[in-house]
């Protein structure tokens, strides 16, 4: 990552023309003309008749939609940093536009005598959304634009839909989905964090203590990687089943532990498989952080006077800190991702709503589950990415 | 296809570091052979069950259809994954490296459940939708890798090659891949093991694989058969793995030697 960053300023390119935002306007005109804008369904079993673009929001909004595509594209030939903005307009215009449309595509295609009809986002609804994010992506490139610009941009942006959706879109299949179990998942949202900063944490505690245990006996470190590593290898689901058979066993015939809350199924469990996933990155991370401050520092503050116990709270630490949330960004961002896997033992958590929605071929519910898990991650990575490059000595990068 | 290369060359003398491999590949034959030979431990396990022995498909053709799954994914990840990384790295394909470069990092950010949960509503149940999943997933491994590996060859090797004469073609094939070969392989590795992790998941959507007989034992309760499946996709991700590690290590030895 840190060399694909380091590359010489895509700014200086200016002067031919740029053939990805190019491709990547004729592939979301291709998309939203070609691929079904939304669909239309009657409940939410049954699965949903699809409408092109034209139908969906007619051929005024189609005109628009294409313009704004084509600008993005025919900017892209001359690039200059004014077209450059102009583009990031355009892009932002988009994103804010997209709730609207499916306002539009609701008001004509839904049939008010049917409350239980619902509108589903489309195909091309999806690919243009990626596909924005891209344009986005390059835009900032090309403009140097810091990380932290494009968050904040997205953050209103989301925002700004999330007001769209509670005000004006109950038509939306996903939002009919979250108002019939609000507090359902207000309460899987909340299982899932605190499983993922308990996870995390525990792990943020062993793996200092194990990484500075390394430092001091060499032969635990082969030992306890080889460990780490075995343990990585194992399929998330794999060890859940390996640790949900004995300890159902344990909780059967041994009442005490079965009291203490220990069961098969549950929390137990994949806290236990969670905790063990995460301690790899995390004792990596933190055993090189440690290594690799540099000696000179270390007995620059040894002559200095500092004690050993200062020299490490006061030098190494500080100086290892990035590396360390480097470490700590990726045990978090791997850790949303399995504590949804441990929605299969009974460990709740947004992920119940994937295998639930799964289970009964509801795809809305699929979504809503795995969408705030996708934004969690995006979020814990994008906020512990800048939190590291805030405290790398010397500022930003 | 380079694993049996490499095969055949050190079958001569089998270092020790092909013993792993070996060892899990066998202990993964046992065990699909002989689980049913161990029913009574199973019902030990969970005496009241009616069966203790997944039965709905014999472990072997569980075992085939996941090795089968990740199999084809693997094969087009890893032709279009490097091809994407060679052909951003050419001078023509310069203006898509920040790009590919980035989407390839912040794929990373997304889970792979999340990933295969969404590919579901768009191509419907099924194997499909788990190797379609299981591509779009594996692919940035190995282009971050790819890039990663041709980036970090020497500017002045290039340059020398080029001064001796040789054709980009050349350069490619002879300069920068050998070199940049060992971290793509350390991306296909990666790959190829959280492939295996995710197909077990896509039982969940009506694949049939290893990944069967856990969720049917979370479903019914029966904690053997979740033993069973568990036992053997952990023992199929630790074969693998193990492979990739032998490979590495004969990769690091010839390079050092050459």
């Amino acid at each position: 990552m840190s060399q694909i960053d380091a590359l010489p300023s895509p700014s200086s390119q200016y002067g031919h023309l740029n053939s990805v935002l190019i491709c990547l306007s004729a592939a979301m005109l291709g998309a939203s003309w070609l691929l079904g804008l939304v669909s239309v369904a009657p409940n939410r079993i049954v699965a949903g008749t699809s409408y092109g673009l034209v139908a969906a929001i007619g051929w005024p909004g189609a005109l628009l939609v294409s313009l704004l595509f084509i600008a993005m594209g025919g900017l892209a030939i001359k690039p200059s940093r004014l077209h450059s903005y102009a583009q990031l307009c355009i892009v932002t215009l988009t994103l804010l536009l997209m709730p609207f449309g499916l306002m539009v595509a609701g008001h004509w295609l839904i049939d008010p005598t049917l409350p239980q009809a619902r509108l589903g986002i489309g195909a091309a609804y999806w690919v243009v959304l990626f596909l924005l994010l891209l344009c986005l992506v390059e835009v900032r490139l090309r403009l140097g634009l810091s990380r932290l610009w494009t968050t904040l941009l997205l953050s209103s942006v989301g925002g700004a839909w999330l007001l769209c959706a509670a005000l004006w879109l109950e038509n939306l299949a996903l939002v009919q989905e979250f108002q019939a179990r609000d507090q359902q998942f207000y309460r899987a949202m909340l299982q899932h964090v605190v499983l993922v900063g308990i996870a995390v944490s525990v792990s943020i505690v062993v793996g200092l203590v194990l990484a500075m245990l390394m430092r001091r006996y060499q032969r635990l470190q082969r030992i306890a990687f080889a460990w780490l590593n075995f343990l990585q290898t194992i399929p998330s689901l794999a060890l859940f089943g390996l640790l949900l058979a004995p300890l159902a066993w344990l909780a059967a015939n041994v009442p005490v532990l079965a009291q203490l809350g220990v069961s098969g199924i549950g929390a137990t469990p994949a806290l236990m498989a969670l905790i063990a996933y995460s301690l790899l990155p995390m004792v990596r991370n933190t055993y090189i952080a440690l290594d690799e401050v540099d000696p000179e520092t270390l007995d620059a503050a040894k002559a200095m006077g500092m004690r050993p116990y200062q020299r490490f709270w006061q030098v190494r630490f500080p100086l290892a800190l990035p590396i360390l949330l480097e470490g700590v960004r990726i045990t978090a961002v791997q850790a949303i991702g399995l504590t949804a896997v441990a929605a299969l033992i009974g460990a709740g958590g947004l992920g119940t709503f994937i295998f639930q929605g799964l289970g009964q071929a509801a795809m809305d519910m699929v979504l809503l589950g795995a969408l705030p898990i996708l934004v969690l991650a995006l979020i814990v990575d994008a906020s512990l990415g800048a939190l590291a490059d805030a405290l790398r000595p010397g500022g930003h990068k | 296809m380079t694993g049996d290369r490499n095969r055949g060359e050190s079958s001569i003398t089998v270092g020790p570091r092909w013993l792993w491999p070996i060892g899990w590949a066998l202990l993964l034959l046992i065990g699909v052979l002989g689980i049913p030979a161990l029913e009574p431990v199973f019902r030990w396990l969970e005496p009241d069950a009616r069966q203790v022995i997944y039965a709905r498909a014999d472990f072997a053709s569980l075992l085939a259809r996941h090795v089968f799954v990740v199999g084809v994914a693997a094969v087009v990840t890893i032709s279009v994954g490097v091809l994407a990384g060679i052909a951003v790295t050419r001078q023509w394909g310069r203006d898509f490296l920040p790009l590919a470069g980035q989407l390839a990092s912040l794929g990373q950010t997304f889970p792979p459940v999340a990933v295969l949960a969404l590919a579901v509503p768009v191509l419907g149940f099924g194997t499909l939708p788990i190797i379609v999943a299981l591509m779009l997933y594996g692919l940035l491994p190995i282009v971050r890798n790819t890039l990663a590996g041709l980036q970090d060859v020497d500017a002045s090797l290039k340059q020398a090659a080029f001064a001796m004469g040789m054709t980009p073609w050349q350069v490619l094939t002879r300069v920068e891949l050998p070199l940049a070969t060992p971290v793509i392989l350390a991306g296909i590795r990666t790959s190829v093991t959280i492939n295996i992790a995710t197909a077990a998941i896509g039982a969940t959507v009506g694949a049939s694989n290893l990944g069967d007989p856990i969720i049917a034992g979370i479903v019914n309760g029966n904690m053997a058969y979740v033993l069973q499946g568990a036992l053997l996709i952990a023992l199929l991700a630790l074969t693998v793995d193990s492979l990739f590690d032998a490979l590495q290590q004969q990769l690091r030895t010839r390079l050092s030697a050459s």
